[in-house]
């Protein structure tokens, strides 16, 4: 007779904490019910309530692992563009979020990790760890991950610079990215408010693009972040 | 029947409150005389420690009365059973492990709704019932999705996790609708940790046969003969549990508690060396996942039930 073979997780002697503060997170079922109800919730409330206009969703490829960039000025950002992907790619789908904010306590962790379904992210002491980790998951197939690469919200509005992990990232890999603009999102939420206030949201989704016929280096790398800077700012200005 | 106002009165928990309150404040003073004067007991202020969380838990939930009980015994069973599901690798297929998670629900609902022919509280037919239907239910779940691959392990895997973490361990829960569901629970509870606590103490004195060294190095025959007789006394110290017991009863429950508890304790061994695991996981600091802490109860609360339900009937 042939052996048993037990598939046991390795976060088998994990507490809870360690667990949503870990990535990847081992699946759970109450996660995945609780998640893609909270998403329906969502859904409704960013229809309703900030009157969410979503354009070129036809842009999203239905297969395969994708990244999208997005200006970031609030964290309505990140719910907006939860709210675009498809539902059944939920739970396939990563905002990227600072490991040092959403992931500073545990009630914040517990949100993060099981609403949002965050990566978190170091971009303060192990950003090429963190980077590794994303790479590792779209080298997955049917993951979405969703990063800003200005690295913080902005509190003026203006596009600020892109960091160099985007085209460290995407450099040298047929991967599709998608640059998109959220405008709204400054006036209804901005940082340092508690509450969002009922203002219109419009997210525009641009063409995917990928950087597979370049190498990885420096100029190549500054060459993808100011190409995904021009084309964002590009959306924005047919945004506004 | 269990209600809040039926404990306030009920002398059998109250004396059982006063007895957890009792030992855990004993045991606190002997920890705390034992760290001032320099001995290492860090590890077993752990254990202490959460039993500091665990005892009011558990009380608080059988003061609250019949539901309570009923709910959290289904709630034991399924985050045991998921232990269990993690484990083996059986909760990767959310279609099985679904199923028992349903079939849980309804021996909880079982346990909890009126008898439709006779009236009782506790509809004992459908309990008893119920492992028929659930695994008829599991087994259909490859000819559904039209696979057979894996799907014996897998399905043998749901039936076991089933039957031993759902149906056996929620025997528990229907002890609820017993006329002397106080005193057989609170009895269950404490005979069952007394007995584990007298066969790790005993294997620790008198300790020198291993008693399953390919299963559980640490147990020794000396060990597991000195719990049963710890055991065999408990009974007769908490006869006011079951006052309507005779002393031949008194000597079952006490080998009930007394081998049935080492059973569970080294069927959950086995599952876990033969997986190749330590704990089950972690739910409290120093007892490690809920089926470590629940493994003797697993085992004991179906043949208590069941025997006690031969001498006296359960309502």
């Amino acid at each position: 007779m042939t052996e048993w073979e037990y598939h046991t997780p390795p976060d088998i002697d994990e507490t809870m904490s360690e667990h949503l503060g870990n990535f990847p997170r081992q699946p759970y079922m109450l996660i995945y019910a609780i998640r893609s109800a909270a998403a329906l919730l969502l859904r409704a409330w960013m229809r309703v309530y900030h009157r969410l206009r979503v354009d070129g969703q036809e842009n999203m490829p239905e297969t395969g692992s994708f990244v999208l960039v997005c200006n970031h000025t609030s964290h309505l950002d990140t719910l907006s563009m939860l709210c675009s992907v498809p539902l059944k790619r939920l739970h396939q789908t990563f905002p990227a979020a600072a490991a040092d904010y959403f992931f500073s306590s545990l009630p914040r962790s517990a949100v993060s990790a099981i609403l949002i379904n965050a990566l978190p992210f170091d971009r303060k002491f192990r950003g090429a760890e963190s980077l590794t980790v994303c790479s590792e998951l779209l080298s997955n197939d049917g993951n979405v991950l969703i990063i800003f690469p200005e690295g913080t919200r902005t509190t003026t509005g203006e596009l600020g610079r892109f960091r160099s992990g985007i085209g460290r990232l995407l450099a040298g890999k047929d991967l599709p990215v998608l640059p998109c603009h959220l405008d709204g999102g400054l006036r209804a939420w901005p940082k340092g408010k508690m509450i969002p206030r009922p203002f219109s949201l419009r997210l525009r989704i641009g063409a995917p693009r990928s950087y597979g016929h370049l190498e990885k280096t420096s100029e190549s790398v500054r060459q993808i972040c100011q190409e995904l800077q021009e084309s964002v700012a590009e959306l924005g200005r047919r945004n506004t | 029947m269990m209600t809040i106002s039926n404990a306030l009165h009920n002398e059998i928990f109250l004396t059982y409150l006063a007895i957890s309150g009792g030992l855990l404040g004993f045991a606190g003073v002997v920890l705390g005389i034992l760290t001032a004067i320099g001995k290492k007991v860090s590890s077993i202020w752990k254990t202490y420690l959460g039993w500091l969380v665990m005892a009011p838990l558990v009380l608080g939930t059988i003061f609250l009365g019949r539901t309570a009980t009923i709910i959290g015994v289904a709630l034991l069973a399924i985050f045991g059973f998921k232990e269990f599901a993690r484990a083996t690798g059986l909760y990767d297929d959310w279609w099985l492990t679904g199923l028992v998670y349903l079939g849980i629900v309804l021996l909880g609902t079982a346990s909890f709704v009126t008898d439709p022919r006779l009236g009782y509280p506790g509809w004992y037919g459908l309990f008893m019932a119920s492992p028929a239907y659930v695994v008829g239910a599991l087994l259909l779940v490859p000819i559904l999705r039209n696979r057979a691959k894996g799907q014996l392990q897998q399905v043998a895997l749901a039936i076991v996790g089933f039957i031993y973490f759902g149906w056996m361990f929620s025997h528990l829960g229907f002890l609820a609708n017993s006329e002397f569901a106080y005193g057989y629970i609170l009895y269950l509870i404490f005979a069952v940790e007394i007995n584990d606590v007298a066969a790790f103490t005993c294997g620790k004195i008198f300790g020198k046969h291993k008693l399953r060294e390919n299963i559980s190095p640490n147990k020794t025959i000396e060990g597991a003969v000195g719990a049963i007789c710890i055991s065999l006394a408990v009974p007769w110290l908490l006869w006011f549990s079951f006052p309507h017991f005779e002393p031949w009863h008194l000597v079952v429950a006490g080998l009930v508690v007394g081998i049935g508890g080492q059973l569970g304790d080294l069927v959950i061994s086995y599952i876990k060396r033969d997986i190749g695991i330590k704990d089950m996981g972690v739910v409290i600091q120093g007892h490690g996942g809920i089926l470590d802490r629940v493994d003797s109860m697993i085992f004991v609360a179906p043949i208590f039930f069941h025997v006690v339900r031969w001498i006296h009937g359960i309502h």
